[in-house]
């Protein structure tokens, strides 16, 4: 079949549906997301190009709070996801017995929605949540008003237990993925030579699965960083989570508002793409360093 | 954020939007003049009706009651739960601008105020229809003739009244400390953490501000006609300032506002806070008789009297279903789906009693909501009218920027 049709067309027609989809609804929406936020709306009369979208942003609380909550956020989820990941796939790797039975666990949270998760934590951290009523049953805390601001709290640790509880077990399953090779066979002949435990782990297992837990971890920080519904359940009206001030805006009843709305899009997108950029340039130099 | 320049430009291009669009041409005039050939074209039909999905009565309501009511005309109704009635509105819109001013998805919306008015500038509603049940409404009642200051003019039909009331536990708050803002404000101070209210722009956070605002400015009459007033300047900042000495004796020191009016209400039904104001308080009754909150909720008015409105549902003028939502629109207005729809969740009938007879004004006057809930009498008792939707906009975005952000 092949031989009556040029290779190279049999290739175009096969990428054409995955094409399709990122050319139109991906860079088509990027398109006209970054459009708009440039002033571009055509259903209002005296619309211009220009930069009042971002010069909005600047002098808008909303946003400039909201800017350093969601690092904060993602950054914070990203870094305790990831050890924690790390070490939980290196126990599990260590396992003899019921390591299927445990994988199988940790692997069960990854089927759960984000939007579930979300509401499992306000059921479980609020202030009338599951935990504050243990500790009132334990004469820890009186009134559900002393027990610590989980949900809707300043810092976001709400948000940021979503996202590690979420996180850290699809950490631990790339980990054993990366694990699965040779590794055995490697940390046996650096045993022979004389290598410790710990200088084993420092310089056979980490550099092995380093590549692996980096890209995990950016796709981590990029989730985290533009997700709406956990910052929107777990979070506050002010800061919120940068999606979560994206679609207020695009909600207002003010169509002036779009490009603003269409700006702080944009905006997480750039952050996300320069984060991916600086994994890039990481990634070449650990995959160019000798095990 | 400039805002009045841009809403100025908003409503420039709606009216352009308008201009160039069918609107002013070929409108349908009158559609249900002849209601017979109305019912004719409905059979079969089903109508998309984008409404609020998160109250669990009045969503059983509409998939049940209504819904058998609707059979004999061989309508069905289909309700798109939403969470906020500006992504119709945004849909509707999307539609026009594709072009697409016939067939279009939205069959039907649950509207009011700044919707409305967004709506009604840029051309999207169907307008100038007589339901055969409109008689049951008191169409001098200024509360039906125009919405949030805009005239209705025809283009929404009236389905549900909505009074606002505060909702208080009161083995926690004596009848005094709810007569007034001033003595609830005096109550929050001595027990902090115990009241607070929803940012807005959510609907009832937004109505709980304008209720503090009447307050401290002395009635909605300081602010009178369709754009904001000179008043408005001094009467909100001594608004601001009494909001800004209430926040650290609200719940979570007035550092934070939940999200939601369900977050409220979540709150209350906890024990976190012990009063909080609401615009159904029909619902209420039910609440209670699920254990969901304690059996000493009350309600009160404040001696300044409750914010009342009337609901609409609208129709889009490119709607694929139009006879069918004429015929929901009018099967609303029923006495017998009035009753229906008050037994189901308290929601108080937009048709005027006096029109009924005796014996059916009887059934609306003997449905008990239980202790919890005010009768009707004293909820319309000192009913004041909502402000013009330019208000309602500057008033959000005002105590964004002065309360939240300060």
């Amino acid at each position: 079949m092949t031989g009556r049709r040029p290779r190279w067309v049999t290739i175009v027609l096969l990428l054409a549906p995955a094409v399709t989809v990122v050319g139109v609804l991906f860079l088509g929406g990027l398109g006209l997301g970054v459009a708009q936020s440039f002033g571009y709306l055509p259903f209002l009369h005296g619309w211009h190009w220009g930069l009042d979208g971002y010069r909005a942003l600047w002098h808008d609380p909303a946003v400039t709070a909201s800017v350093g909550l969601t690092l904060r956020v993602a950054l914070v989820s990203t870094a305790v996801a990831t050890v924690l990941g790390v070490a939980a796939g290196l126990l599990l790797h260590s396992l003899v017995r019921g390591r299927r039975t445990v994988t199988a666990v940790f692997g069960s949270t990854l089927a759960v929605p984000h939007i579930v998760g979300a509401l499992a934590m306000v059921l479980l951290l609020s202030q009338s949540g599951l935990l504050s009523r243990l500790a009132h049953a334990a004469g820890l805390s009186g009134t559900p008003a002393h027990f610590p601001a989980l949900t809707a709290d300043g810092f976001g640790w709400g948000i940021i237990a979503e996202y590690v509880w979420k996180e850290t077990p699809f950490v631990a399953l790339v980990v054993l993925a990366a694990l699965s090779g040779g590794i055995g066979e490697l940390r046996g002949v650096a045993r022979t030579l004389g290598a410790g435990p710990w200088q084993r782990l420092r310089h056979v297992v980490l550099p092995l699965i380093a590549p692996a837990v980096a890209a995990t971890s950016v796709l981590v920080f990029a989730f985290s960083f533009g997700s709406y519904e956990v910052p929107a359940l777990l979070g506050r009206p002010y800061p919120a989570g940068l999606p979560v001030v994206a679609l207020q805006y695009q909600q207002d009843v003010d169509l002036n508002s779009r490009p603003e709305a269409m700006a702080v899009a944009v905006l997480i997108a750039v952050v996300v793409a320069v984060v991916v950029a600086g994994y890039l340039a990481l990634i070449r130099r650990l995959s160019g360093r000798p095990l | 954020m400039n805002l009045r320049p841009a809403r100025a430009l908003l409503v420039a291009g709606l009216l352009a939007l308008t201009a160039c669009g069918d609107a002013t041409g070929d409108r349908p005039a009158a559609v249900s003049s002849d209601w017979p050939s109305v019912l004719k074209a409905a059979r079969g039909q089903t109508v998309n009706w984008y409404m609020y999905g998160g109250d669990e009565a009045l969503n059983s309501f509409v998939s049940r009651t209504l819904a058998t009511k609707l059979k004999p005309y061989g309508v069905s109704v289909n309700q798109v739960k939403i969470t906020d009635t500006v992504d119709a509105i945004n849909k509707v819109l999307a539609e026009k601008q594709a072009g697409r001013n016939h067939g279009g998805s939205v069959d039907l919306i649950w509207v009011n105020g700044e919707n409305f008015a967004t709506g009604k500038q840029a051309g999207l509603w169907q307008c100038g229809y007589d339901l055969p049940n409109a008689k049951y409404v008191d169409s001098t009642n200024p509360a039906v003739t125009s919405d949030f200051g805009v005239p209705v003019d025809g283009c929404e039909s009236v389905w549900q009244q909505a009074h606002s009331a505060l909702v208080y536990d009161s083995s926690k708050l004596a009848a005094s400390d709810v007569s007034s803002v001033t003595a609830l404000f005096a109550w929050a101070t001595a027990h902090p953490g115990r009241f607070t209210y929803p940012a807005p722009p959510d609907f009832t956070g937004s109505m709980a501000v304008r209720t503090f605002l009447y307050d401290t400015a002395g009635g909605p009459s300081a602010f009178p006609g369709p754009t904001v007033a000179a008043a408005y300047g001094p009467a909100s900042a001594r608004l601001w300032q009494r909001l800004l000495t209430l926040a650290p004796s609200l719940w979570r020191k007035g550092q934070t506002y939940p999200v939601s009016q369900a977050d409220v209400e979540k709150l209350y039904g906890q024990g976190e806070i012990d009063a909080y104001l609401t615009y159904g308080p029909g619902a209420v009754a039910q609440q209670v008789s699920k254990g969901v909150f304690p059996s000493s909720t009350r309600e009160a008015v404040f001696r300044s009297g409750n914010i009342a409105n009337d609901s609409f549902v609208a129709i889009p003028a490119n709607a694929a279903h139009q006879a069918a939502a004429l015929v929901v629109a009018n099967q609303l207005l029923d006495p017998a789906t009035q009753l229906a729809l008050f037994k189901a969740n308290g929601a108080y009938p937009a048709i005027d009693l006096a029109r009924l007879p005796a014996a059916e004004r009887q059934q609306f006057q003997a449905v008990d909501l239980g202790p919890s809930v005010l009768p009707l009498s004293e909820l319309t008792a000192h009913v004041q009218p909502e402000l013009a939707a330019a208000y309602v906009t500057r008033i959000e975005a005002d105590w964004k920027t002065h309360v939240l952000q300060r």
